[in-house]
């Protein structure tokens, strides 16, 4: 069943039931959380043949496992017995089976039934096979991001048909990472949940309007103890006339650059003295050299990219936030942080620091602004939700490609995205797991 | 501009720290079951309850600055995001700070801007079953048993954990050189914690 979604998706504005409706809701998880490649997992998290993680991909309970064979595959997390949860850890390794724990009916890694214990007693037609454990048809891995749709049209044109351009970003945050994906691992995560609908958090992923006003705290505080010019202080007054920029990538995609005035000189020298800093300078300069060292610090210093893969993949800094619906009111905010293999242990150590600054000091400030934001939007008085920053201005320039630019402050990424989500939702597929 | 007061570097946060972070983090865990029977002087004991007791009660009182002065100029405070805490320097923690960043993080709550303080969270802690025992020369170590009741937009939360403490004789008066807070939920969905636990 399609319907128009004309009436609450318009040129400058969203209808507030859009984040507050149980049906939009729903059929939200019929559509972009199946419709549309979702991110899953990073291939660091599976690093060897029988590891797993335990993920979610919308509402769905999924296991992301790897075979012996090194081929990834996304089962749902749900005996085909009873019911039963058949994984109830987050993670773990050397697990080619899953047994589930009420009858005892074991699958392997691939999903496919492997026992059913005293199986005679289901009789001569019992066929096990038609009890595999059910798979997400379509898994795809970019430069070590691992990808899942049901949707046949897109899984098979590929991850990469589906990123566009995106793609071409996430290997400028690769490269900015020391240039070998295969070396960036997840070292470990700082979970939250947020009361709010999912995509009040994805409406801030390419904010470029909120930094001067949500994250005044910081600026305060590091205005009054570290002087001018630090971290997020090029977010204060005319920010449209900086070079930094904001792009509709295509396919809900979006992209804020903060690298021209972040990195215009040392992006490390701008950053609040993390914990330790002047013990790491000191022993890096001297192990490797300042001139190695220097490049270090700058690779320690997040990327400048905010780069949103729609609907839930968001580069920020040098970590991925993660963005799960958990109902209409709630979301899942994961931050996942990275380390990189073959550096000195040191700038492992500089990157925690560095990584824990923006989600203790910035990000609890946005959310409880999302938080409000969803409060308000309960309210029946007011209808509607302005998406028309810079709608009018006519300062967008789209190039040979159809990438879209704009200045830093505009809301190109919330009508680009709403474009995608509005197509999505109006679309007649409707996959199902076969 | 910058503040000269104490604590304005961090040369003391090196390897040799964060080894001793995880020699402690193994004390803790108390593996023979129960806290070394090492006698404690009686004088240095009572001054280290008192600390930690007036630790929690300034930070549910938000009287921050005193609460500041309760941590050694060479201090750490650290809430792991696993159970039980992996090594800070190859795993990110839900919070991890230096007496820098700890003061960073009381004059973000101060500038009277931080929204995820507006309206003010109030907490109040409940620390029991606190074991104490002898650690290096002038160290004290102890755990403690918590619950933290938080109340924002009129809502109450309850955490709770157990918190791991290394306490130093610096000068004349006992301070936190240590504290590590154990959520039992590290590794799940955190809410609002930007006050002090
Ligand atoms: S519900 Fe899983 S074996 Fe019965
Ligand atoms: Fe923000």
């Amino acid at each position: 069943m399609t319907k128009k979604f004309d009436d609450i998706v318009q040129a400058g504005r969203v209808h507030r039931t859009v984040y507050t409706d149980e049906d939009i809701f729903s059929r939200e998880q019929q559509t972009v959380f199946s419709e549309t490649w979702v991110y899953l997992a990073h291939a660091s998290e599976i690093p060897e043949p029988n590891s797993y993680v335990a993920r979610k991909m919308g509402l769905r309970s999924v296991i992301v496992t790897r075979d012996k064979t090194r081929e990834v595959h996304v089962l749902l997390n749900r005996c085909t017995h009873r019911g039963a949860t058949v994984c109830r850890e987050k993670k773990g390794d050397k697990t080619p089976f899953f047994t589930c724990p009420y009858h005892g009916w074991t699958f392997r890694n691939t999903g496919e039934c492997a026992a059913v214990p005293h199986e005679d007693a289901y009789g001569d037609g019992f066929n096990k096979q038609s009890f595999n454990l059910k798979k997400v048809p379509y898994v795809a891995e970019y430069r070590g991001f691992i990808f899942a749709t049901l949707n046949a049209d897109k899984g098979k044109k590929g991850i990469k048909h589906h990123l566009k351009s995106a793609a071409e970003r996430i290997d400028e945050w690769i490269e900015h990472n020391g240039g070998d994906h295969k070396a960036i691992r997840i070292s470990g995560a700082q979970q939250y949940s947020v009361h709010a609908n999912w995509k009040c958090l994805y409406d801030n992923a390419g904010d470029g309007y909120h930094p001067e006003f949500s994250h005044q705290s910081l600026l305060q505080m590091t205005q009054q103890r570290y002087g001018a010019g630090m971290d997020l202080d090029y977010f204060s007054g005319g920010i449209d006339a900086t070079p930094m920029y904001s792009q509709d990538l295509g396919n809900g995609h979006t992209f804020l650059d903060q690298r021209p005035c972040m990195y215009e000189a040392s992006a490390f020298d701008r950053q609040r003295p993390q914990p330790g800093r002047e013990a790491i300078v000191e022993q890096l300069s001297q192990e490797v050299g300042e001139q190695q060292a220097k490049e270090y610090f700058e690779m320690s210093t997040g990327a400048g990219m905010n780069l949103n893969i729609f609907p839930n993949l968001l580069f920020i800094g040098n970590q991925l936030q993660v963005i799960t619906p958990l109902a209409v009111g709630l979301s899942d905010m994961t931050w996942y942080s990275t380390t990189i293999d073959n550096v000195p242990a040191t700038v492992n150590t500089l990157r925690m620091r560095t990584q824990e600054d923006f989600t203790a000091f910035g990000e609890p400030d946005d959310t409880a602004n999302f938080e409000a934001c969803f409060k308000g939007m309960q309210e029946r008085e007011i209808d509607w939700i302005d998406i028309s920053r810079h709608l009018h201005t006519q300062v967008d320039r789209t190039d040979e490609n159809g990438i879209v630019t704009s200045v830093i402050s505009s809301d190109i990424h919330m009508r680009a995205y709403y474009a995608e989500w509005k197509k999505l939702m109006e679309s007649s597929d409707e996959s199902t797991l076969g | 501009m910058t503040d000269k007061s104490n604590s304005q570097t961090s040369y003391y946060l090196n390897d040799a720290f964060y080894d001793r972070l995880m020699r402690l983090v193994d004390d803790w865990r108390l593996d023979d079951g129960v806290s070394p029977a090492l006698s404690i002087d009686g004088t240095d004991k009572q001054a280290c309850e008192s600390l930690i007791v007036a630790e929690a009660r300034l930070a549910d009182d938000l009287r921050l600055e005193a609460w500041l002065d309760c941590y050694s100029d060479e201090s750490v405070y650290w809430i792991p995001s696993s159970y039980p805490a992996a090594d800070p320097r190859q795993e990110i923690t839900l919070e991890f700070h230096d007496k820098r960043r700890l003061q960073d993080r009381v004059a973000r709550i101060r500038t009277g801007v931080a929204y995820s303080m507006v309206p003010v969270i109030r907490t109040r802690h409940i620390l029991g079953h606190v074991e104490y025992w002898q650690g290096d020369t002038n160290e004290i170590r102890a755990r403690a048993s918590f619950i933290i009741d938080a109340l924002f937009n009129d809502k109450h939360r309850i955490l709770s954990g157990w918190m791991g403490y290394s306490l130093v004789k610096e000068k004349n008066d006992w301070k936190i050189a240590v504290k590590q807070i154990n959520l039992i939920d590290a590794d799940c969905l955190q809410e609002n914690n930007t006050f002090f636990l």
